[in-house]
């Protein structure tokens, strides 16, 4: 059998025959598969985004209540983290691979993503953890420099114990974010990186 | 364009090019679960991917395209979102199951040793050898992958080659 018997064989088959199809549901289930899509993205924005712009609401919702300048401070941290966020979904939205371009393009596409993602969480001590550590910092001091002192600890003992007190918890919640997000980067995104540029290697 | 012109072409091409979504699906994917997981997706991209249509491509190229990239995104742990799904398609693929015109047994054999033999091939060589397979002009190779009709024929050769040694027994003469 030469190549042309064997492509006459393979064009003979017809794999469809076999699959039966109920295209009323199948449109439903496209058209519902469509919004499952567009709405992970939504809560995806909402979740990271939304909270950034909540918490930004709280502090200063505080700072106007009290008049603590810290607050504001503490609220334009995390206005801070959440514009960064914003922006740049939006100018990855702009550069999102797109599946009827060539393979070799939205192969290009992918990789350059995957980049961006592993440049982003390599990074987040400097665009998320350390805005909200600051963040936190001064909104813990503001907090200790404005309760009223009774006992017998010093104002600089009480500033000094809660500060001491959120390092350590912000140090370990942080660290834990940020051990999370590098094993995201050597588990799921390396692997990919990888994959995508073997694939753009054999187009090459 | 409305919602009614998509849902016209997608039904449109389903009718026409059901055959071309389910070999590459087959040629990507190994399980029956699988196949069925990513059928799906092809199915999702090819529905949102009909806005972009001008008809500038054609039909078998636009479709080509979505399912290689669709496949080559692909992942097995995008399943779970999916587990609720309505069923909308029975869709056998084991061997036994596709009565075809090409049904005789060495022929069907022959099929299926392609398919395994395809699934063995660097992921862009197996979207060559599928597309060679159902008779693609170089021209359009090229253009579904966004290399230089040169370089389609270079790898076809290697192909060619590679998928003789898979099937040596069955084509000695590939």
């Amino acid at each position: 059998m030469n190549f042309e018997d064997l492509q006459k064989t393979w064009q003979s088959q017809d794999p469809g025959a076999k699959v039966t199809i109920d295209t009323d549901v199948l449109l439903k289930e496209v058209r519902r598969n469509q919004r499952h899509f567009w709405a992970g993205i939504f809560w995806r924005d909402v979740r990271e985004v939304g909270t950034a712009a909540f918490m930004t609401w709280v502090f200063l919702h505080l700072a106007i209540l009290s008049r603590v300048w810290s607050f504001y401070l503490s609220s334009f941290a995390f206005f801070g983290v959440g514009l960064f966020m914003l922006v740049d979904r939006w100018r990855q939205r702009r550069k999102r691979p797109v599946t009827n371009d060539p393979l070799r393009s939205c192969i290009e596409a992918s990789l350059i993503q995957v980049n961006h993602q592993i440049w982003l969480l390599k990074n987040v001590f400097w665009w998320y953890l350390l805005p909200l550590a600051i963040g936190t910092g001064i909104f813990v001091i503001g907090l200790a420099w404005n309760i009223p002192m009774e006992g017998r600890m010093s104002r600089m003992e009480l500033v000094c114990f809660l500060f001491g007190s959120a390092a350590i918890i912000c140090g370990f919640s942080f660290w834990f974010v940020y051990w999370l997000n590098q094993c995201a980067v050597r588990k799921s995104l390396e692997p990919r990186r990888q994959e995508l540029e073997t694939l753009l290697a054999s187009l090459q | 364009m409305t919602a009614e012109e998509q849902e016209t072409i997608f039904r449109r091409w389903l009718d026409r090019h059901i055959g071309l979504m389910l070999k590459v699906v087959r040629g990507c994917a190994v399980s029956p679960q699988d196949q069925d997981d990513l059928f799906q997706d092809v199915l999702l991209q090819i529905w949102l991917s009909i806005p972009a249509f001008r008809g500038e491509a054609k039909e078998t190229t636009w479709i080509y395209r979505v399912a290689f990239n669709t496949a080559l995104a692909w992942r097995r742990v995008e399943r779970r979102r999916r587990e609720k799904h309505e069923t909308f398609l029975k869709f056998d693929a084991s061997p036994q199951a596709q009565s075809n015109h090409a049904d005789s047994s060495p022929d069907r054999e022959i099929v299926e040793r392609l398919y395994a033999a395809i699934r063995e091939l660097p992921k862009v060589d197996a979207s060559l050898a599928l597309m060679h397979l159902d008779g693609l002009s170089y021209h359009e190779m090229a253009e579904v992958l966004g290399i230089s009709e040169n370089y389609v024929g270079v790898k076809l050769n290697r192909i060619r080659k590679q998928l003789a040694d898979q099937l040596k027994g069955a084509n000695n003469e590939l």
